[in-house]
């Protein structure tokens, strides 16, 4: 595999714990049967979300098909995306952005888990997804001295996580990556904004950003296509992405410019078409902040679903046709996953998991778990 | 960087010394409402193992209309405290083992019955009781195993079952008890968690500041409202009149539906009224206070014609129209608590809301 890094880089715990300095709490499962009771649960579907607690703290928790915690994972800063491997018998959850950690768990084999730690001058985004067969785990990472970002790829098969190297994502700040169903290509959304660890979360090119989805070769990170919106619409930052049946990425935009606009905020792309922008009833994006939060698709991936957490909405769209399809009111509702045929789990920031069974019924709430606010992610993981 | 709401900018601009005492609101709550409301919640709940014990002993119908009242009077304050979702509430999944809800698929029916079916002695003792699924071991299960559909207390009735009922409502009793003693305690505690909220700031310290502190116990409040009207009452009325289920409003079982919505709706009122905001709000934003009162209290009325048995009204009587008014009032709630009332002090929103990725 040709990658641009020098060397590969191992990495250990001792290195992650050393990381972190005093401050590690040990990830861990949580909870004396909860670990035990996730080796030996029969195949209900199972998700994953980061965390936080009222106490304090932050982590991972795997919730059953019914919104129950089933496992929990302390982490020692706030945690974001999970990227699941094909087979599900393997996750990884990215610190958010700008984190230098990251864990990997076989929640299902006894595996010890593995951390991560960014490579020197890298930090996580927050997202990542794994090769087909589950060997390589793809990380979006801010090469923050030549502030642009890069997709580093780890072999996760050994004993010893190894970093092989990295590809260029040909934008700045990649949010999210995926891979196609075929497994040979990644699609990367570049948000465009760029950070620098020195300075925090500061936007610090909002002036000149330039928003893009890249389409990258999954072996040889070659360039395969690029898209840019229109010029007008370049504080888009394009971030989170899922795909549909016929392998095109919904991408939730978050809009930098001014608040009296209401730009579209979802765009269809596929390698070889230009992207698509969806509208929506006036009324109804005059509310949403301009912030769209997570994009999923239903298993058919027949329905997309894009919530909007500071309008305190979720938009669901038909994935063919495009067609806005309605909304529900969810607040603070973020983190969107698929279960069952054509239903959606959603997690909002009050600890609420709510089930919605189809987007013109009313969303019910499976769960409350007290004393956990849900972070912008659900991740299915066996479903 | 934290995002504030528009008008509270506005408003720190206009008014700069105002946004100095957050203190005061937190001990005015502590002081005005979470104590004197999680004591009178430990006074209800330390009722209900007597009462328990008596018709089991003594299943008269003077025993039994006894037992319904303790029972009642248990609802309405755990109403009135249910939404502190922070500190004692929340230590040792407290909230969720007094109550456990939502529960729209039944997992502790589920779990009860196989209570029964095993004969599980661990279920007939407090202590071990408190050990197991926070589905089986409150209020949620005792309303259960103590009423029938219709409301009537089958505890202490003749069945196969009655000595495992019984011993089982006694051990959920006194679980219940111990832990609304708990809650009082850790709240009375000049070293709990007020102090939590208090001491802000330094190595260790929970909050980095006091108006982080006053955020999370704000936040506590606009996320109440959102229980009422998402979790509490949506699910009753279902997607239209013919679709409602209004054995799906808590507590409805035991004939406590109303008295539920409406101790949890005053006892939102009374704790945001108990911080005293007026005297730290912009001048201008004042009347929200009492936007927001009058909001609450046209909700209470609206909640107070409502006939109970709600599962018999929703189709005979208009509990139906007159619950998705109260919903109406809830959404018009939830953005002066949540948005306006809370802005208006400069406090940050929701999780996801605030500095998303």
């Amino acid at each position: 595999m040709p990658l641009m890094a020098t060397r590969p880089v191992e990495f250990s715990r001792r290195g992650f714990l050393s990381s972190l300095g005093g401050l590690a709490a040990l990830p861990a499962f949580g909870g004396s049967s909860l670990g035990a009771a996730l080796l030996s649960s029969s195949d209900a579907p199972l998700f994953a979300s980061a965390f936080k607690k009222s106490a304090g703290g932050y982590g991972i928790a795997v919730l059953d098909d019914l919104g129950q915690i089933q496992a929990e994972i302390s982490l020692p800063a706030r945690g974001h995306g999970i990227a699941v491997s094909k087979a599900g018998k393997c996750f990884a959850a990215f610190a958010r952005r700008p984190g230098t950690f990251a864990i990997i768990a076989w929640p299902f084999s006894g595996q010890p888990m593995q951390t991560i730690v960014a490579a020197p001058g890298r930090h996580f985004y927050g997202h990542g997804c794994f090769s087909k067969d589950g060997r390589f785990l793809y990380a979006v990472e801010n090469d923050f001295e030549a502030a642009r970002g890069v997709v580093g790829v780890y072999d996760v098969s050994g004993e010893i996580i190894t970093r092989l190297g990295e590809f260029d994502s040909h934008g700045i700040g990649p949010h999210e990556v995926l891979l196609n169903p075929d497994g040979n290509v990644l699609i990367v959304a570049n948000g465009g904004i760029e950070t620098h660890p020195d300075y925090g979360r500061e936007k610090l090119n909002l002036e000149t950003m330039s928003p893009s989805v890249v389409v990258l070769d999954g072996n040889s990170g070659d360039l395969l296509a690029e898209h840019r919106l229109d010029r007008s619409l370049h504080q888009l930052s394009l971030r989170h992405m899922a795909l549909d049946g016929s392998g095109r990425a919904w991408v939730g935009g978050q809009f930098e410019g001014s608040k009296t606009d209401t730009p579209p905020l979802v765009a269809v792309i596929s390698r070889d078409e230009a992207p698509v922008l969806l509208d929506l009833p006036q009324k109804l994006a005059d509310q949403l902040e301009n912030y769209i939060g997570s994009v999923a698709a239903t298993s058919d991936q027949s329905v997309i679903a894009t919530s909007a957490p500071r309008g305190g909405k979720t938009l669901f769209w038909n994935a063919q046709t495009g067609n806005y399809l309605g909304h529900q009111n969810i607040a603070d509702g973020c983190g969107v996953a698929p279960i069952d045929q054509g239903s959606f789990l959603i997690s909002d920031g009050n600890g609420g998991v709510s089930y919605l069974s189809e987007p013109g019924e009313r969303a019910e709430i499976l769960a409350r778990p007290a004393g956990f606010a849900w972070d912008n992610h659900m991740t299915a993981f066996r479903i | 960087m934290k995002r504030i709401f528009l008008s509270a900018a506005a408003a720190l601009i206009a008014w700069p010394a105002l946004a100095t005492d957050y203190t005061q609101p937190i001990q005015d709550m502590i002081a005005g409402y979470i104590q004197p409301e999680t004591t009178k919640f430990a006074a209800a709940t330390a009722e209900l193992p007597s009462s328990v014990k008596s018709v089991c002993a003594a299943p008269s119908t003077e025993n039994a209309a006894e037992f319904k009242t303790v029972f009642s009077d248990v609802v309405k304050e755990f109403a009135r405290v249910h939404f502190l979702r922070i500190g004692p509430m929340v230590d040792e999944d407290r909230i969720s083992r007094l109550a456990f809800q939502p529960d729209p698929r039944g997992i502790g029916q589920r779990q009860i019955r196989k209570l029964y079916s095993a004969k599980d002695a661990t279920a007939l003792s407090a202590d071990s009781l408190a050990e197991k699924s926070v589905a089986v071991q409150g209020l949620t299960a005792l309303q259960l195993i103590a009423f029938d559909k219709n409301g009537n207390v089958v505890l202490g009735a003749e069945s196969e079952s009655r000595d495992f009922t019984c011993a089982y409502a006694a051990a959920i009793s006194e679980n219940v008890a111990a832990i609304a003693l708990a809650v009082r305690d850790a709240w009375a505690s000049a070293d709990g968690y007020s102090q939590t909220l208090l001491a802000t700031g330094g190595a260790g310290a929970r909050y980095q500041n006091e108006q982080e502190a006053l955020e999370d116990m704000f936040q506590t409040l606009s996320t109440g409202l959102i229980v009422v009207r998402d979790q509490n009452i949506a699910p009753a009325l279902g997607s239209s009149k013919d679709k409602a289920r209004p054995n799906r409003i808590p507590f409805s079982r035991s004939g406590n539906g109303v008295v539920f919505l409406a101790a949890e709706m005053s006892g939102i009122l009374d704790a945001v009224k108990s911080m005293n905001l007026e005297p730290i709000m912009p001048e201008e934003h004042v009347w929200l206070i009492g936007s927001m009162t009058f909001e609450f209290e046209n909700a209470q009325k609206t909640l107070n014609n409502l006939q109970p048995p709600l599962r018999q009204t929703f189709e005979t009587g208009d509990a139906y129209s007159q619950l998705s008014l109260v919903v109406i009032s809830l959404n018009s709630l939830q953005r002066l608590v949540g948005e306006r009332i809370a802005g208006a002090l400069g406090l940050a929103g929701g999780f996801n809301a605030l500095d998303g990725d």
